[in-house]
């Protein structure tokens, strides 16, 4: 048998004296929807950030495509196929939504001072062709006609979008994606979830963490439900949903 | 017209120390108070070399501008582990402790009494001696730095940089290297200092550490505001105005004595009236 696509083994992180993630172990599919769910607190940003190496955890292991990523940098782990998006979005205001997703392009010719200086038209007749790129990737998401905006000039949702954008950008295929719905206007979560489900097509794999149970049900193949650090159950959503013990701590409240 | 002349060469040298400092400051986001300490270790090294004849003004100015590549580097290597005021702290310790070299390394530097009677400036068999000489010289000088400046700005690496400014942590997540770029940056920067420096040498044919002190380092740091962040332009313009005035100072008629400190007065003034009412400059943008 093949090594799982994405897998977290044993994974242990404590912040001092709390224990963020506790012996937490799950499998990503390929080409599948996988939605990360559980109550507040219960380690689904502590697992993005110990998979895309933004932590290191204490103990455990995280292997992509059988390829071991524990201690690489986050600048490598994006190469190695791994993108994350933020909760809090993290763009860059004070550029436009075309150069937010330019930075994020691999590979550019004159991003370093010697290319700039000494290669000028090479640097620029390469940021031409990589406009291109940037471009057809915001109309993707359909932004292409806020490409010259500031993302201060954005509204909400599609700073949102812009998000995905860069992390299309990066063109790594396992894409990590912390709360994309939240906030959203009915219309543009119709717009987001549609929007998923395309880069699904276009085969890439998505682990998103959610809390809107409607989003879930809609977009997911596979939930992952995650109670204090530690993986609790995994199924569909149907499963998920209507297991009531599972209902009782996410809506309940419970300890 | 020796006045004019010395006014103009005066601010162009500022203006390759402008553009340093606007590098670090304004679009990398390292908030660095010591680019005058790099500026003198260019003009002491320049100065040794043509006062002991070691080699002539190019080569001892790429020297100059090596050197303080290296050295704006490692002075620099703070901002990537602590981040914005600490970062200041550390390189105000840095400022301080090279003007306590300047001032005490008698044999290299002179000490206080500094270095007097640097020969003046040979380019490629032509001993440039008079004063619009020296303007030719400081001109091409500080228009090479404002088009490398230029070229920088409108890269990849330029927005590069900005975005570092913004968030270094989406920049990592988006797959860059923020090391990298921040340590070229600092090259960058020390090159246009270190070349500042070896200029200002020959041009004034005597440095002593006054000019090189945090008092400098913040004269620097009030040109990038009052002319404006992240922009050539700002860079250009703050020299050139701040440089002024104290010649419109001397018009007034005020005591030598407290010239002096009317004028840090006056900077004091502008630095905050221009953070408080006008962040972005007269030609800039937001620091």
């Amino acid at each position: 048998m093949s090594a799982p696509y994405l897998q977290a083994a044993g994974l242990e992180v404590a912040f001092g004296g709390l224990r963020a993630l506790r012996d937490c172990s799950f499998v990503v599919d390929q080409g599948r929807i996988t939605c990360l769910v559980g109550p507040n607190g219960a380690g689904k940003t502590t697992i993005f950030n110990a998979i895309t190496g933004f932590l290191k955890p204490q103990q455990g292991s995280v292997s992509f495509k059988g390829r071991i990523l524990d201690g690489m940098k986050p600048q490598a782990i994006v190469h190695a196929g791994i993108a994350r998006s933020f909760q809090n979005l993290r763009l860059f205001q004070d550029l436009t939504a075309l150069d937010n997703v330019l930075v994020a392009l691999p590979d550019m010719a004159g991003e370093e001072p010697l290319g700039a200086l000494f290669r000028p038209l090479h640097a620029h007749r390469a940021t031409g062709r990589r406009r291109v790129d940037a471009l057809e990737i915001l109309e993707h998401v359909g932004l292409v006609e806020k490409s010259r905006e500031f993302v201060r000039n954005l509204s909400y949702g599609e700073q949102k979008l812009l998000t995905i954008a860069r992390l299309l950008a990066t063109g790594a295929e396992l894409l990590l994606l912390d709360e994309p719905a939240s906030g959203l206007s009915h219309g543009a979560l119709e717009a987001l979830m549609a929007l998923l489900r395309r880069l699904q097509t276009e085969g890439k794999t998505l682990l998103v963490v959610e809390h809107n149970t409607r989003v879930v049900q809609k977009i997911a193949d596979d939930v992952l439900f995650l109670h204090q650090g530690h993986l609790m159950a995994r199924g569909t959503p149907e499963q998920i949903i209507s297991d009531p013990a599972l209902a009782e701590i996410y809506f309940g409240g419970a300890i | 017209m020796d006045f004019l002349y010395s006014y103009i060469a005066l601010a162009e040298i500022y203006v390759l120390l402008g553009l340093s400092t606007n590098l670090l400051v304004g679009i990398a986001g390292i908030f660095t108070v010591s680019q005058a300490a790099v500026f003198g270790v260019g003009a002491y090294i320049v100065a040794y070399c043509l006062m002991h004849d070691v080699m002539g003004f190019v080569p001892a100015l790429l020297v100059a501008a090596a050197i303080c590549v290296v050295l704006n580097v490692l002075v620099t290597l703070p901002s990537l582990r602590v981040s914005g005021d600490y970062f200041v702290v550390t390189s105000f310790g840095i400022q301080l402790l090279a003007t306590a070299v300047f001032v005490n390394w008698t044999a290299g530097t002179g000490g206080a009494n500094g270095l007097p009677g640097i020969p003046s400036p040979d380019v490629f068999g032509y001993q440039l001696e008079s004063s619009h000489q020296l303007v030719l010289l400081t001109t091409v000088g500080s228009a090479l730095g404002c088009l490398a400046f230029w070229l920088i700005m409108r890269a990849p690496f330029g927005r590069l940089l900005r975005a570092i400014r913004e968030d270094e942590l989406a920049v990592a997540a988006a797959g860059k290297g923020v090391l990298r770029a921040k340590v070229s940056a600092a090259a960058l920067a020390g090159a246009f200092a270190g070349s500042a420096g070896g200029i200002y040498a020959t041009f004034l044919s005597f440095v002593d550490p006054s000019s090189f002190d945090l008092d400098a380092s913040i004269l620097l740091l009030t040109m990038v505001v009052v002319g404006g962040a992240r922009t050539l332009a700002g860079s250009v313009i703050g020299p050139f105005l701040l440089l002024a005035l104290p010649q419109v100072l001397s018009l007034i008629d005020i005591p030598t004595s407290i010239a002096a400190s009317a004028r840090q007065l006056i900077y004091g003034v502008l630095l905050i009236a221009f953070m408080l009412f006008r962040p972005q400059g007269l030609a800039g943008e937001k620091l």
